[in-house]
């Protein structure tokens, strides 16, 4: 059978190959990346388009939103440095306290393990505002033991409200990652004559790192975004501080908009590249194929 | 957690017992006066850029400090939280724009004489030009706010007719578009309007406050003796003109209250 080769021509038919699932649409490979500059930039235009026509509103002698953001800059970042700073540190404390919690959870004592799982679901189940409004209510401003006063500010009230419900989760993210560990793991170790506690420490935690890495930042993003709460039992962080701003300026309605969107841009430009960070974790775990 | 609650719990216990001190002892043992102000309250409590809390009440606060010989310290509050910041002794004096009303007097221990007095005024519009008392506004439309107590009084009392919308900033636009000669509100509320550039090529506020509402100072229930000092502050500021001067050194018009008390004082000297 003579062919024309002179132009190769694909086959009329694709042959019978079984492609691999694919749950969403194929993905480029580094997308976001790109993506990010085109939000912020969008993000940023359209601030400075309300600011705009702001400005094109308000009369003379009067700051453009644009002008009024320049001018607030330091205290507003002051405050947002803030909020990073409560996320931080309610972060740390909460992921101490939840590996507690979660190893307690899967512990072989039976009455330990039932305390540990009534604390995380009551911690995790509970809306995180409620959380907050009891730390700062039932925590009293300051402490008095033997005679010395520690101060107990509400800032820190904030980041123990935060805490709770970072432990409870962060008690589940624990007790997933063990569980999710090939039993194997545990037989061969036991084989090797390993106790418990170093089956534990040894093999099955380092090996559980990688998996909670993931979900433990992914948690951090939120609970970044939930320190707003915080302005509601009146600690001084962002939105207090851009409500402050805005009475300060005489409270023009046309600020509105700037001042909120502005710590929204703060915000996003904050976690976005953590979310990014832990979606390129996620796959370098191969935690999703 | 439950070394929290118990460490909270023993807290509890230590902080109602340490409340029972003498507060002007405290403050002279910390060197330190805490005083809670609004901070979203122009001009008599705002911050400025560089993130200090300023204006009017800071400035009594700051007195207060001088006379007692030590620092001070402000704290922000607002209207849901001040009350309970004083109980708790987190602040030892509160200055923040709270009006006089029965039930806060049962549980702050207000100081008399009030140290300043809010009333009842209209941000006019400079093209009306034949109002210059109350009794002008007969026939007149004026914008308010619903749920404002005055509202009523001002037409049945002077005949003007009050169009009332909701919240503050519904009726100032009403007002920018023409719907009536003046907003009827809270004198401060216009005051702090017309610091504005936005408000006062235009507006103004010519007639003289009506229906006085006093503004108190508090301390904690039971501190006496800080509460007779701070009655004799509030009458040696009246007597010195002190609030007049604040008044105009943050560039409001100095209220009717603060004028006479001011006259009141000086002739008992």
């Amino acid at each position: 059978m003579i062919r024309d080769t002179s132009a190769p021509a694909a086959p009329a038919h694709p042959l019978p190959v079984l492609l691999p699932f694919r749950l969403t649409a194929p993905q480029r490979r580094f997308p976001p990346l790109r993506l990010t500059l085109l939000h912020a930039l969008g993000i940023v235009g359209l601030g400075l388009l309300i600011a705009g026509g702001a400005h094109a509103q308000a009369g003379v002698n009067q700051l453009s939103a644009f002008g009024v953001i320049i001018k607030w800059f330091p205290l507003l970042m002051s405050g947002f440095l803030f909020n990073i700073l409560i996320s931080v540190l309610s972060m740390a404390l909460g992921t101490v306290a939840g590996v507690g919690l979660g190893l307690a959870s899967i512990s072989l004592s039976t009455p330990l393990r039932r305390i540990a799982w009534g604390l995380t679901q009551f911690f995790r189940n509970a809306p995180w505002l409620v959380l907050l409004f009891f730390a700062m209510f039932m925590i009293p401003f300051e402490f008095r033991i033997f005679g010395v006063t520690i101060p107990f500010p509400d800032w820190v009230k904030a980041v123990i409200g935060f805490a709770l419900p970072v432990m409870a989760n962060m008690s589940e993210i624990v007790r997933g990652a063990v569980g999710s560990l090939p039993s194997g793991q545990w037989e061969a170790a036991e084989s090797l004559a390993f106790s418990r506690r170093q089956t534990m420490w040894m093999i099955i935690l380092p090996q559980c790192l990688k998996r909670m890495l993931p979900p433990w930042m992914n948690l951090y993003t939120l609970v970044t975004m939930a320190t707003v709460q915080a302005s509601i039992v009146g600690v001084t962080e962002m939105l207090t501080l851009i409500a402050q701003v805005h009475a300060a300026e005489g409270g023009r309605p046309d600020l509105l908009a700037p001042l909120y969107g502005f710590a929204m841009l703060c915000f996003f430009i904050y976690c976005y590249p953590i979310e990014l960070w832990t979606r390129r974790l996620e796959r370098r775990f191969h935690l999703h194929q | 957690m439950k070394k929290l609650l118990i460490a909270a719990s023993l807290a509890l216990l230590a902080g109602t017992v340490a409340a029972s001190a003498d507060v002007l002892d405290k403050i002279k043992e910390k060197g330190v006066l805490t005083v809670g102000v609004k901070a979203d309250y122009k001009p008599f409590g705002f911050r400025d850029p560089s993130g200090a809390i300023v204006g009017i009440e800071p400035d009594l606060a700051a007195d207060v400090a001088k006379r007692l010989g030590v620092k001070l310290e402000l704290v922000p509050v607002v209207s849901a939280n001040r009350i309970e910041f004083l109980q708790q002794g987190k602040i030892d004096l509160m200055i923040a724009t709270m009006s006089d009303k029965p039930e806060r007097r049962k549980v702050v221990l207000a100081i008399d004489p009030p140290y300043y007095s809010d009333a009842v005024n209209i941000l006019l519009s400079k093209k009306v030009k034949n109002v210059t008392k109350w009794e002008d506004l007969k026939g007149k439309v004026l914008c308010g706010t619903s749920g404002a107590w005055y509202n009523k009084d001002v037409s049945t009392k002077y005949g003007a007719e009050v169009k009332a919308f909701d919240g503050s900033e519904k009726p100032l636009f009403a007002l920018k578009g023409g719907e009536c000669i003046g907003y009827l509100y809270d004198q401060t509320f216009v005051q702090g309007k017309l610091l504005d550039a936005e408000w006062n090529t235009d507006f103004a506020m010519p007639l003289p406050g009506v229906m006085e509402a006093p503004w108190i100072l508090a301390v904690a229930p039971g501190e006496d003796k800080f509460a007779k000092f701070m009655t004799d502050t509030t009458i040696d500021w009246m007597k010195t003109g002190f609030v007049v001067n604040e008044e105009k050194k943050w560039g409001i018009e100095p209220t009717d209250y603060s004028k006479r008390m001011h006259e009141e004082h000086k002739k008992g000297s």
